[in-house]
């Protein structure tokens, strides 16, 4: 009798893919492509086990890259600047890309408004090479704009970009400059879709704009906020075109991060077995803060967002 | 809401707050505005002597002239163009085909397969791995080194799957009724109702591939393929000359300036036209909740 079931199902199964099979086909390409990049890439993992140089084929090694890392200066370093760089960026963009929705919001006329929004997403649209070029310029010690400024104001020409006091907070002003507009759209989306009878419902009781910003607006767009933070979060770690092309070697110190660090060491090294666990370790700080924060989301608010 | 504008009492704050967002919101727009002005100001001005003018004293299209007539950059131009319309064409034809797939909810294995995609997004092999792979694949030295993996975006495919998800099912049941196969109703149905994600998400990869330099620098060793960014790099971030004038006789700052405009130019021209689906884009996924 169970059998029979079970054989019955199994062939409805077969019947259900072949009616399907046209989809297969077109999943085909699709799944292809993710394997041949993304899945098989995950094979040359076990290389973080090994030594494994140019010319010498990979040598079993157990955990000692891993050891060595954790003993080496520069990763250590290299790590505390990408939490450090990645985290500032992370909050301190959350809050002006938020401050700057909610004033966005405020925008009574449409014209400016949208002069303003077209004007502020247009950055991100510019990759970092260019960005980093703008402002090399901008900054450059020879006729650099902001270097003219100070000229006439009777100071010295300045390096900023090789002075390591100056370089992080030059490195989060421009990702403010270049990312800041493009992230307030979702919220601006998601404020649209407040209900406004609550505004008016808040103004009845006497609460003023400010209070209504704290008890109508933010509680409004608090979702979004989760989702963006999450979406943000599984970003932490990749911090390597603004950095790489923003750098240089007189301030590796407070600059170098875990994925530029990957990279010097397999272009000019070519310590694969090294990079490839330096890798490993920065994919699995990721993926570990990802499903933290989701299972965080799942508490607060009860539903997860992956 | 009252929301007249007067210094009356009551609503005296309220003034005040605007006048304050008025002012943040035109000093927003200088900080934007003024390096991107300066750039081109000082492309145009031959002379060098930049100081803190956002417009040149003697403009001249000298620079871009001498970009023009330097025959070794249009190689790279012509990559970017190429990479970019090949990229965002097989871009589009993985997104739409994946995220057709995914939105067949009764297909055997479909979770199976949103869980493979998905997956892509957490974890992956890490820089040393893919470089790897890719030389095993033997595509190093080939544009399709670059073109391939940045086809498939899952991101990309989670937003277009969320449009799909908008389509009305029985307009593509009808179609299957009337003895259409699942490409024709990909084709004739599905993908004519979804201009507006194919034109944001278009636009997605095109900007990508147009900006790529990453995938160039890793996987391209012959100079006739590598794309405009690499040149940008080597010419401004990567440059360790110290002399004020380059071969052409024309001050290598303002052939710099130039060189970015260059760049940035087509993406200008067409951004005010296609503003609006970049903002659709966006906002794609947040049309489901």
């Amino acid at each position: 009798m169970k059998s029979k079931k079970l054989a019955t199902s199994n062939g409805t199964l077969i019947k259900r893919i072949i009616r399907y099979k046209y989809f297969y086909m077109m999943f085909l390409p699709v799944l292809l492509t993710s394997l041949l990049f993304y899945y098989m890439p995950m094979y040359g993992i076990k290389f973080a086990f090994t030594q494994y140089g140019p010319f010498a084929p990979p040598k079993f090694i157990g955990l000692e890259n891993f050891t060595t890392l954790f003993k080496n200066p520069n990763f250590l370093s290299a790590f505390r600047n990408t939490i450090t760089l990645s985290l500032l960026n992370l909050f301190i963009g959350m809050i002006v890309t938020i401050v700057f929705a909610l004033l966005l919001n405020e925008l009574k006329n449409k014209f400016c408004k949208s002069f303003v929004q077209t004007l502020l997403y247009l950055p991100h649209f510019l990759s970092w090479v260019i960005v980093a070029s703008i402002f090399t310029i901008i900054l450059s010690p020879q006729d650099g704009f902001i270097n003219q400024i100070l000229v006439q104001l009777g100071h010295k020409p300045f390096y900023f970009l090789i002075s390591e006091k100056w370089w992080t907070p030059i490195f989060l002003f421009i990702s403010r400059w270049k990312d800041t507009g493009w992230g307030t759209i979702i919220y601006l989306a998601a404020l649209s879709g407040i209900n406004p009878e609550l505004y008016e419902a808040a103004a009845m009781d006497g609460a003023n704009r400010l209070k209504q910003c704290f008890y109508v607006t933010l509680p409004g767009i608090m979702n979004t906020i989760l989702v963006v933070f999450i979406l943000d979060l599984s970003k932490v770690m990749n911090l390597f075109d603004s950095v790489f092309n923003l750098m240089n070697p007189l301030v590796y110190n407070v600059s170098d991060t875990v994925q530029t660090y990957t990279f010097r060491i397999m272009s000019e090294q070519s310590d694969y077995g090294y990079a490839t666990a330096v890798g490993l370790f920065k994919s699995v700080v990721v993926l570990v803060l990802v499903l933290s924060a989701n299972q965080v989301s799942k508490k607060i608010k009860g539903s997860s967002i992956l | 809401m009252k929301d007249k504008f007067s210094f009356k009492k009551g609503s005296r704050a309220r003034a005040l707050f605007r006048i304050f967002n008025t002012i943040f919101m035109i000093v927003t727009v200088i900080v934007i505005l003024v390096p991107i002005l300066k750039i081109i100001s000082d492309s145009l001005d031959t002379t060098g002597a930049y100081g803190l003018r956002l417009i040149p004293k003697h403009p001249t299209l000298a620079a871009y002239k001498a970009i023009i007539s330097q025959t070794t950059l249009y190689t790279p131009f012509l990559i970017s163009i190429y990479v970019t319309l090949i990229g965002t064409t097989i871009g589009l034809l993985l997104t739409t085909l994946g995220a057709y797939v995914l939105i067949q909810y009764e297909m055997p294995g479909r979770k199976l397969f949103a869980g493979l995609l998905f997956f892509t997004m957490l974890f992956n092999g890490g820089l040393v791995p893919t470089y790897l792979n890719m030389r095993n694949l033997g595509l190093m030295d080939t544009l399709w080194a670059v073109i391939l993996p940045l086809s498939l975006q899952v991101y990309n495919l989670i937003l277009m799957k969320s449009f799909f998800e908008g389509i009305p099912k029985s307009l593509m049941e009808s179609a299957e009724i009337d003895g259409c196969t699942p490409m024709g109703i990909f084709f004739r149905i599905v993908l004519p109702l979804s201009k507006p994600a194919l034109a944001a998400i278009g636009l997605f990869f095109a900007v990508s591939f147009w900006n790529e330099y990453f995938n160039f620098m890793l996987y391209i060793q012959d100079p006739a393929k590598l794309n405009f960014q690499i040149v940008i790099r080597e010419m401004i971030i990567e440059s360790t000359t110290t002399q004020s004038t380059a071969s052409s006789g024309i001050y290598s700052k303002t052939l710099q300036n130039a060189a970015i405009i260059v760049t940035i130019l087509p993406f200008m021209v067409i951004y005010p036209f296609c503003q609006k689906y970049f903002v659709q884009g966006v906002t794609l996924g947040a049309v489901k909740e």
